[in-house]
């Protein structure tokens, strides 16, 4: 067992001696996840956060309008005629909406898809829709416990409700963070994953390529030293190294760029990790496929980077809600 | 004891044999050598012996067990030394050493140990530290062979282990492998340089085409000559016909012949002065005549009829 150790640690010792390893492993990746953040910032990031929903407000009274401060507050923007065609969703408030609620009738309102969105995008509003319907539904039920069930619902004491602090608060968001990272956010991650995907295809295929030719695969092959340990060993290597470049990019993003990590970033490292796994497998399943260094590389960089722009990594290809 | 027993090796690439029922031993305390030119088979031999290939025909035995039942036991008591370098470049001589050493299962602080030994032994003390890549020739090839030897094997494979380096460099080779038999290593020894097999070997086997053609001490292969006396004729031969020239058959036969050298040999072991009165007395001109003892090459030529050096 320790033979493998021995093998893994040395491989990694022949990379990090070569100095250009530094700059693939960590400056062009770095280099490139900050220019590639331009292409992703603003727009995407003001739409993300406050999807529009249209809003034909029929009713008078002071009770639709602190709904749709409510609706505001659940991270959709209630736009108007002028702004209909950006909007993802529309609801039409009823013209007795605050009356029929004063004298504590049910009121409903209509909630409806625009049209040319796809039912995505417009579930994605409704949900807020749905979660600021129940809020409106918790200040009346929290104004009523607080001046009695017979007294009438009056605005400013409902306001002052709607700013206290609720004694229990559901904090549910998209998993991840934001529904569509934007930025360094989703820049520095994907480049990590595409890099990391290219390296360890690179360094693992390489390696073996220049292993053979030098014929020190062949010298390990009648050493006293099992297949299983020789290939283990070549493993490790490489997922030591696929941990040192996460390791970086994770404290770099996190305290240099400050990306957020989430709560869960054991989870994130730990997943990376089987993802290295792949690649360093697939490295080594290249170089012992590929005899020449130069067709390694070029193999590794057909397959890692079109995944990488396919899959989302170099650019967001979600398109903003 | 035998620690290397091969019987009947064969191997077959395509339409060539190039081993073709080989069989030797090599025992503790000895170096066998298989001395043939290139192309001969030695390095095929070596790659059965070492398990890199395995044979299409015939049995490898490491220390009395078949090599193919516990590889990794055969491998851990053999050093094998490649023909070709085998090293990392951007690694020092001493960690290319270490990384061998525990490649071999040894713990760090051995491989330590032992690095430093070899290191003094195969006189690179001095430029340890310094890269494989900025060393000379004849260094490389020393560490090379140190690599082989970190986990003390009994057994050690050398694949022409001196080839293309310098006579200064190849004589440290030499004197560190005469050191290993002293301390009871067998080795297996390939070179297609008669010097060195015939001052390092302690028996030889001579191999050409793929086929073991005899083995024995120096002096027997050189027995085994016969006791003939060997005249080396230099002159114009391009447009002789020697069976023109008298007697001359019934006197001598030819070895080998070009157009200005003829190797010729006398039956029996008479009185070398009668054999060079009857050359000199040729009705052809001779520009010299060397008699000569009968060697390693002289073995070689009457087996296969070739020159070991073409």
């Amino acid at each position: 067992m320790s033979r493998l150790f021995h093998i893994g640690l040395n491989d990694i010792r022949l990379v990090f001696r070569d100095k250009s390893s530094y700059f693939w492993l960590f400056a062009m990746p770095l280099a490139f996840a900050y220019f590639m953040s331009f292409t992703s910032r603003a727009p995407s990031e003001a739409e993300n956060a406050r999807p529009e929903i249209y809003v034909e407000n029929l009713d008078t009274g002071f009770l639709s309008l602190l709904f749709l401060e409510t609706l505001g507050q659940e991270g959709v923007r209630p736009v108007g005629e002028d702004r209909k065609e950006d909007a993802k969703r529309g609801i039409t408030i009823p013209v007795d909406f605050t009356d029929s609620i004063l004298s504590k009738k049910q009121s409903v309102f209509e909630a409806y898809k625009m049209e040319g969105i796809d039912d995505a995008r417009s579930m994605l509003v409704e949900v807020s829709l749905f979660r600021a319907a129940v809020a409106f539904n918790g200040y009346l039920v929290e104004h009523a416990t607080a001046y009695g069930a017979d007294m009438p619902i009056v605005e400013e004491a409902l306001k002052e409700v709607m700013l206290r602090d609720n004694p229990v608060r559901l904090e549910a968001r998209f998993a991840g963070r934001k529904p569509i990272p934007v930025g360094m956010n989703q820049s520095l991650p994907g480049n990590l994953v595409t890099y990391l995907l290219l390296n360890l295809m690179v360094f693992g295929g390489a390696s073996i390529a220049n292993e053979r030719r030098a014929g020190i695969l062949r010298r390990l092959s009648i050493s006293p030293i099992g297949r299983v340990e020789l290939l283990g060993g070549k493993l490790f290597g490489l997922m030591l190294l696929a941990c040192v470049q996460i390791a970086v990019f994770m404290i770099l993003g996190q305290f240099a760029f400050g990306v957020n990590m989430g709560d869960q970033a054991p989870a994130i490292a730990l997943l990376l990790l089987v993802f290295s796994w792949v690649g360093a497998s697939s490295g080594l399943l290249i170089g012992f496929l590929i005899k020449s260094e130069e067709k390694v590389v070029g193999l590794s960089l057909m397959i890692a980077l079109p995944m990488g722009a396919m899959g989302g990594d170099l650019l967001p290809v979600n398109r903003a809600i | 004891m035998s620690l290397l027993k091969t019987e009947s090796l064969s191997k077959r690439f395509g339409e060539l044999l190039a081993v073709d029922g080989v069989s030797f031993e090599v025992n503790e305390g000895e170096i066998y050598g298989l001395l043939g030119p290139n192309g001969a088979g030695k390095t095929t031999t070596i790659s059965m012996a070492c398990g890199l290939l395995k044979a299409d025909g015939g049995d490898v035995w490491i220390n009395g067990s078949r090599f193919w039942s516990r590889p990794q036991e055969a491998r851990q008591l053999m050093g094998v030394v490649p023909q070709d370098l085998a090293l990392y470049e951007e690694l020092s001589g001493r960690e290319n050493l270490e990384f061998w050493g525990k490649v071999a299962g040894m713990s760090s602080r051995e491989a330590k140990i032992r690095a430093v030994e070899l290191l003094e032994s195969l006189s690179l003390a001095e430029r340890a530290g310094e890269l494989v890549s900025k060393y000379s020739g004849g260094m490389k090839r020393r560490i090379n062979l140190g690599c082989a030897l970190m986990h003390r094997p009994k057994l050690i494979l050398l694949d022409e282990p001196t080839v293309g380096i310098d006579p200064q460099a190849r004589n440290k080779i030499l004197e560190y492998i005469r050191e290993l038999v002293k301390e009871g290593s067998g080795i297996l020894y390939t070179t297609h340089y008669l010097e060195e097999a015939e001052t390092l070997c302690d028996r030889i086997g001579i191999i050409d085409k793929g086929r073991l053609l005899t083995e024995g001490t120096l002096s027997e292969l050189q027995k085994g000559v016969g006791h003939d006396q060997l005249f080396v004729l230099e002159g114009a031969f391009k447009d002789e016909v020697p069976e023109a020239w008298g007697d001359f058959s019934k006197s001598f036969r030819i070895i080998q012949r070009t157009d200005t050298q003829m190797t010729v040999a006398t039956e029996g072991n008479g009185d070398p002065a009668e054999g060079l009165k009857k050359l000199l007395a040729l009705p052809v001109r001779l520009q010299n005549v060397t008699l000569k003892r009968p060697s390693l090459n002289d073995a070689f030529l009457k087996l296969t009829g070739r020159d070991l050096r073409e």
